[in-house]
């Protein structure tokens, strides 16, 4: 019976101490320490999620990436073969050009070659037209003194022109 | 080939307990018989029962050690206020219930065993007229308070210091490294289990600091020594104290849906209600039976362990005072079973402080029901 009666004096100092303990350690202890250990776990969290994000957004990237480089990779190899082409073509035309030009020269010069020739021979007509009148009048004087060997002689002389 | 040998040590040591048992009985009435005859010569034998329930009771003093016949105890001031008059003296003064000091001794008996009680003239006999002792005593048990309000201070307030906003990622050394995980587990499996996670953080200090309390308290009355060793929540006006907090704290922050539940219960027949009220008086009724659980749970889980424990010391003391022999043949098993029981007294010191607090936000919870409950 005697462990039952509560006593007076102890509920009192009990009372007194206990609430004191509350408020000291409500105050200085139990707010500050929850305060951090809450915030932590926030943050943690808050890291958590932030990196799972920056994980599927990296992820996403490396798929935008292998994309963007299969596209870049196709760009390349057709700029190359267009530039292949285009180097095909350009050189193409230009040996047609050369051709051409080569042909066109070639023309010219059998043109001008043509040209020469038809000068040259009327020169050679002409001067071969004086050189006969000439010969023609000297040998005519000489031979007008002697009629009948002059007239052989001409004859001679045309036979062998005609000839040449 | 092992498996052999530890059955053979177990076979041995169950052979060993047996014959042990069996000395004992067949030894005990030849031993007693042979005390009683030299009962009247040795002096008075051990009384287990008033060592037992005068070490679990609070007092005036604190009894440290004895030498020899020498009794070494810490004398503490007795403050009693009797009719209008305070008297204030040190303990000492009662010389152990021997003595009477200024119209006062200690009640030798009776409910208020080990208390200040008012006498006749001629010392002795109880003043049947007496008026109501207002007994402020700074008792054993006071001051195992004050010690371990002190320690928690102590304690909390440098832990507490240890944890600075400015660096919430640090990691916890020391005294925060021990404690927080066990802030944490009343957190989760106490506060936001019992209460929920809406609700719980108002009843945070309250919960913490009733389960520290309890569960130091609890382990400092293992300790023999200053300043442990006190019944503190043994003692049913620690308890009382206590229960009293968890009542006024529930019903502090009790919602309305809290008060309409208890007066005027939702979804019962009104016959229940008036003109005769029995489901709000079982209500109220529970009210104060819930705190009073506490009380006396925590009260009597600490005292029985108590006992339990002087019990087995005393056993070797009864036994000594029968025979010396059987004193000696007793001990070893009683310390091997005291070991057990204050390895036992450790879980039962956090499980005692846990059911405490885990019934009290129970009790929280249910004052702060959602409204539409």
């Amino acid at each position: 019976m005697e462990l039952l009666m509560p006593g007076l004096g102890l509920i009192f100092w009990m009372t007194v101490s206990f609430g004191l303990v509350l408020y000291i350690l409500k105050k200085f202890a139990w707010k500050p320490i929850l305060n951090v250990i809450n915030q932590r776990e926030k943050q943690l969290a808050k890291s958590f999620s932030d990196a799972k994000r920056i994980d599927y957004e990296m992820s996403q990237l490396a798929v935008v990436k292998t994309s963007k480089l299969a596209e870049a990779e196709q760009i390349r190899e057709e700029i190359i073969a267009k530039a292949h082409a285009d180097a095909e073509r350009i050189i193409e035309e230009a040996r047609e050009k050369a051709r051409e030009e080569a042909r066109i020269i070639g023309e010219r010069a059998d043109e001008l070659i043509a040209a020469y020739k038809k000068e040259a021979m009327q020169e050679i007509k002409a001067q071969l037209s004086a050189l006969s009148l000439d010969l023609a009048e000297k040998v005519l004087r000489e031979e007008f003194s002697d009629r009948e060997r002059n007239a052989r002689y001409v004859d001679k002389l045309l036979e062998k022109v005609t000839h040449n | 080939m092992e498996a052999d040998q530890s059955q053979r040590t177990q076979r041995a040591f169950y052979a060993g307990c047996y014959l042990a048992c069996l000395f004992l009985i067949l030894a005990a009435p030849i031993a007693a018989y042979a005390a009683d005859d030299d009962a009247g010569e040795t002096g008075p034998s051990f009384d287990a029962r008033k060592v037992i329930v005068d070490h679990v009771l609070d007092s005036y003093d604190w009894h440290l050690f004895d030498i020899g016949d020498r009794e070494f105890s810490l004398h503490l001031p007795v403050i009693l206020f009797y009719e209008g008059k305070l008297y204030l003296f040190s303990s000492k003064r009662f010389d152990h219930g021997y003595a009477t000091h200024k119209g006062f001794r200690l009640a030798p008996d009776g409910p208020l065993k080990g208390r200040a009680m008012r006498v006749l003239d001629d010392g002795v006999t109880p003043d049947p007229d007496a008026s109501f002792i207002y007994d402020l005593s700074i008792t054993k048990n006071v001051v195992a308070v004050f010690a371990s309000s002190i320690i928690l201070c102590l304690l909390f307030v440098s832990v507490g210091r240890q944890y600075k906003e400015a660096d919430i990622y640090a990691t916890p050394s020391g005294l925060p490294l021990f404690f927080e995980p066990i802030i944490i587990f009343v957190r989760d499996q106490i506060a936001i289990l019992a209460i929920g996670p809406e609700k719980y953080k108002v009843f945070m200090p309250y919960l913490l600091t009733a389960f520290f309390f309890i569960f130091l308290n609890n382990l400092l009355g293992l300790l023999p020594i200053i300043p442990g060793g006190a019944n503190v929540t043994g003692n049913i006006s620690v308890t009382f104290v206590l229960a009293m907090f968890t009542f006024f704290t529930t019903h502090w922050y009790a919602n309305r849906a809290y008060w309409k539940h208890m007066f005027n219960m939702p979804g019962v027949p009104m016959f229940l209600k008036f003109p005769i009220p029995i489901l709000p008086l079982i209500e109220v009724v529970g009210a104060f039976i819930k705190p009073f659980t506490l009380m006396i749970r925590l009260f009597a889980n600490m005292t029985a362990g108590h006992m339990v424990i002087l019990s087995l010391t005393s056993l070797i003391f009864v036994l000594g005072s029968v025979s010396i022999l059987m004193g000696y043949a007793i001990s070893p098993i009683t310390v091997i079973f005291l070991i057990f029981l204050n390895f036992l007294k450790i879980l039962v010191s956090f499980l005692q402080a846990y059911i405490f607090t885990l019934f009290s936000a129970f009790f929280f919870g249910m004052a702060v029901p959602k409204a539409d409950h």
